[in-house]
């Protein structure tokens, strides 16, 4: 072959090549790291705190500031915040909010997604005619305060007879997750290539066909993104428990809640704080697991579609 | 984009005068189908109390410049009357299918006769008549359903007031799709009746929970608590018209009042230290630098914390016996004072402290998402023409992320109306009053003050707040991009 191009990779002079190396020590880099530094001392002390008081007995936390590391490390506060903290009349700890909270968080994350999902493919795929229409009031429906919409759900929960109890809980975390998994799933779905969708629809393949068949398989990052998304904010989710259970029922923040602003009784800030932690965990969890797809999650949701 | 009746092979299409009998048939169903939505839901209380308010807004609009015209009593009597003589109207729905079964009527005169065997439309037309058979049943075994439950009480309720009126309308659509289907012409397009029926009717029902989520509870909600906060109700929602009162008493309560002030210190402050820290950190992490995954990762993992863990932590650090200013004192500044728990007059900047701990992740990430997405090229032609680097940012970089700024915005704006979780645990509201929010206020009205009507009636401010900000972005995000 005739040699068209022969400089294209032949450094045009001789002598030391790429960039010129930096002092690690600049002044820059002083700035740059050190500001870091101290704004993550910043973010970490809390979670320091917590941990460090969550470990000291009652005696040492009277005695000691806050951020003293413990003498003796004890995990008898986790074990009250648990199974023996009270709420009101009972007095079985944290382990009841936590068994509340898992069963409103699996059929509401499964029920939301299930329903969004196909909210989402139909009005990317098979758009009709007013569809726009009832998607931008869903969209507004996730900027206006929930507590306009708190008391007509009240009615419907109560029409249904389930006002007060789990399962009515856990509609009202599909109601009110659908604007933002919605929008999620549309935007998704319409950067599928069309040209997909077109050939499933000339083999003969329908609606649900290509959803199961070919939609969903191609989808299961953001599918996973929406898992993120509605376990953190359900779990963490306070308005809705208070509004919509009763004590016997109430998630795990309510009961938190409870049990650390209670008025009665001595203040035990080594259990609440290990109560605090318990809550945190299962957010927390998530986060650290999922790294980089929980920044996708909570960018998606949040910037414009 | 899809549409599934199209797909026939063959040429020509429906005639003009079927068509437009077509679009008739339509027409009376689309009526008898509304005005029997309007019946069943029983919107008449609240569009009736949203009237009274209507109004009354006017009468005191003239009243102002000193015009005395009685609005109000003029549209009761109005109503008193129209209820009388108009009560016809709720055979409305029944009048509407009838005419809609009449002009199906002419359609067959237009066609070529009525065909089963080889109709086109036979399965469609059949599974309408189904539907209809089904409510029959429904209705036909509503006391056996009874039974079953609370649902099984509001099925049956269901069944029997509407279960005749549904199932008739279902008859008249199958009649309307055979007459259409027996029809010789190949078509290439659908008749306008056969598009609504038949096109897409598989993605119509499945995104049927969306619509019926976005029409019952955001829009028939929000209009349904602002109707009612022109009432008095107490306990439960009664339909007694009062007028602007219970705005009247909201905006002379003092507890609202500092609601509102509260709100507004929290937010501004919040807004402008949230966009400029979130710009700052994410500038920081833009810089090319070592370990920026494990930085980000610390920055943002607040956020993943609910408001309650937020506000407890934060009510413990700030803690004046244990926390901050314990320590401070310890050192040796005897008479530090930092009390943002228990002092009234700073106790809101404690909380903003917890807020902006808690948020600022979230602005960082979007905003470094903002500066990933500038083109590389700016930076080099902004080094060629020898601009530092801190007016590159000023004057370059942050005009070209107005969209994110923008967003964010929006974002953080919708979220500090809505702050209620981290008061309820840091403060609890107090000292006192001294950090009451407007969330707050409404809660407490609605469902342990038994005052549902102040309830709705500040929830409706808070709503209306909402808007002043909402309407112009999606005037702007969404208007604009029509027009360009």
């Amino acid at each position: 072959m005739v040699d068209i191009a022969p400089h294209a990779h032949q450094p045009v002079a001789d002598g030391p090549r790429g960039k010129r190396p930096k002092p690690l020590f600049s002044l820059r880099n002083i700035v740059v790291y050190g500001t870091l530094l101290l704004v993550s001392a910043y973010y970490l002390v809390p979670l320091y705190v917590m941990i460090v008081t969550s470990l000291k007995t009652m005696e040492e936390v009277r005695l000691g500031n806050v951020f003293s590391f413990p003498r003796d490390i004890t995990f008898a506060p986790w074990v009250k915040a648990w199974a023996e903290a009270c709420t009101g009349l009972n007095c079985d700890g944290l382990s009841r909010g936590f068994a509340n909270s898992v069963w409103i968080l699996v059929p509401s994350v499964l029920l939301s997604i299930i329903v969004a999902s196909v909210n989402g493919y139909a009005l990317a795929n098979w758009k009709f005619k007013g569809a726009d229409i009832f998607f931008t009031i869903l969209i507004f429906g996730a900027f206006i305060p929930y507590q306009v919409m708190l008391y007509p759900v009240v009615i419907v929960l109560r029409e249904l007879g389930v006002y007060g109890t789990r399962t009515g809980l856990v509609i009202v975390h599909t109601i009110f997750g659908m604007p933002i998994l919605t929008l999620l799933f549309r935007n998704y779905f319409t950067s599928v290539p069309e040209e997909i969708f077109k050939a499933a629809r000339v083999d003969g393949a329908g609606f649900w066909t290509i959803f199961l068949k070919i939609m969903m398989p191609m989808s299961l990052p953001i599918f996973v993104v929406a898992v993120i998304l509605q376990v953190t904010g359900i779990w963490n989710d306070f308005l809705f428990g208070v509004v919509y259970t009763k004590p016997d029922t109430y998630p795990m923040t309510v009961q938190l809640n409870n049990i650390v602003n209670s008025v009665q009784g001595t203040k035990e800030y080594n259990v609440n704080m290990a109560a605090t932690i318990l809550t945190g965990l299962v957010p927390l969890v998530v986060y650290f697991i999922s790294g980089k797809l929980f920044v996708r999650g909570i960018a998606a949701g949040a910037v414009k579609g | 984009m899809a549409d599934t009746t199209s797909s026939l092979s063959g040429t020509g299409s429906v005639p003009q005068t079927r068509d437009r009998t077509e679009r008739r048939v339509l027409l009376s169903l689309v009526l008898a189908f509304v005005t029997w939505l309007i019946q069943a839901v029983g919107v008449g209380p609240v569009l009736n109390l949203l009237g009274q308010a209507v109004a009354l807004g006017i009468e005191n609009l003239f009243g102002w410049v000193h015009i005395r015209i009685p609005v109000l009593s003029a549209y009761q009597s109005l109503l008193d009357t129209a209820t009388e003589t108009l009560g016809f109207l709720r055979y409305l729905p029944w009048a509407a299918l009838a005419l809609a079964a009449l002009f199906v009527g002419l359609l067959f005169r237009q066609g070529d006769g009525f065909r089963w065997a080889g109709n086109r439309l036979a399965r469609k037309s059949v599974g309408w008549i189904v539907a209809a058979a089904l409510l029959l049943l429904a209705m036909a075994l509503s006391s056996l359903i009874d039974d079953y439950g609370k649902v099984g009480k509001v099925v049956a309720g269901f069944a029997t007031r509407n279960g005749a009126f549904l199932a008739a309308f279902c008859l008249v659509a199958a009649l309307a799709l055979a007459v259409i289907g027996s029809s010789g012409i190949l078509v290439t397009r659908a008749g306008a009746l056969e598009r609504v029926l038949v096109g897409n009717v598989t993605a119509k029902v499945a995104a049927l929970p969306m619509i019926l989520v976005a029409m019952g509870i955001f829009f028939g909600g929000t209009i349904w608590t602002i109707a009612y906060s022109f009432t008095n109700s107490k306990l439960l929602p009664k339909e007694h018209f009062v007028g602007f009162d219970q705005y009247a008493r909201l905006w002379g309560e003092p507890r609202w009042m500092v609601s509102i002030e509260n709100l507004a210190i929290y937010g501004v402050l919040s807004l402008i230290f949230q966009l400029v820290i979130g710009f700052l950190l994410a500038v920081l992490l833009d810089q090319k630098i070592r370990f920026e995954n494990t930085f980000r990762t610390i920055l943002l993992y607040p956020f993943a914390l609910s408001f309650i863990v937020t506000g407890l932590v934060w009510q413990w650090i700030l803690n004046p016996d244990f926390g901050v200013q314990h320590i401070v004192r310890s050192i040796g500044f005897e008479s530090f004072v930092f009390d943002p728990i228990y002092d009234a007059s700073i106790v809101i900047y404690g909380v903003l402290l917890a807020a902006l701990w808690q948020g600022t992740g979230l602005v960082m990430c979007l905003m470094l998402a903002g500066l990933r997405g500038i083109d590389e090229d700016i930076w080099k032609a902004a080094r060629i023409d020898g601009i530092p680097a801190w007016k590159t940012y000023l004057m370059i970089i942050v005009p070209m992320m107005r969209p994110v700024f923008i967003t964010t915005l929006v974002i953080i704006a919708a979220g500090i109306v809505k702050v209620y979780d981290l008061i309820v645990a840091q403060t609890s509201g107090g000292p006192g009053i001294a950090s009451e929010v407007p969330a707050k206020y409404v809660y407490d009205k609605m469902f342990l003050g038994q005052n549902l009507g102040q309830g709705f009636a500040a929830s409706t401010m808070m709503l209306l707040s909402v808007l002043i900000v909402l309407i112009p972005w999606a005037y702007l995000e969404f208007g604009g991009k029509k027009r360009g």
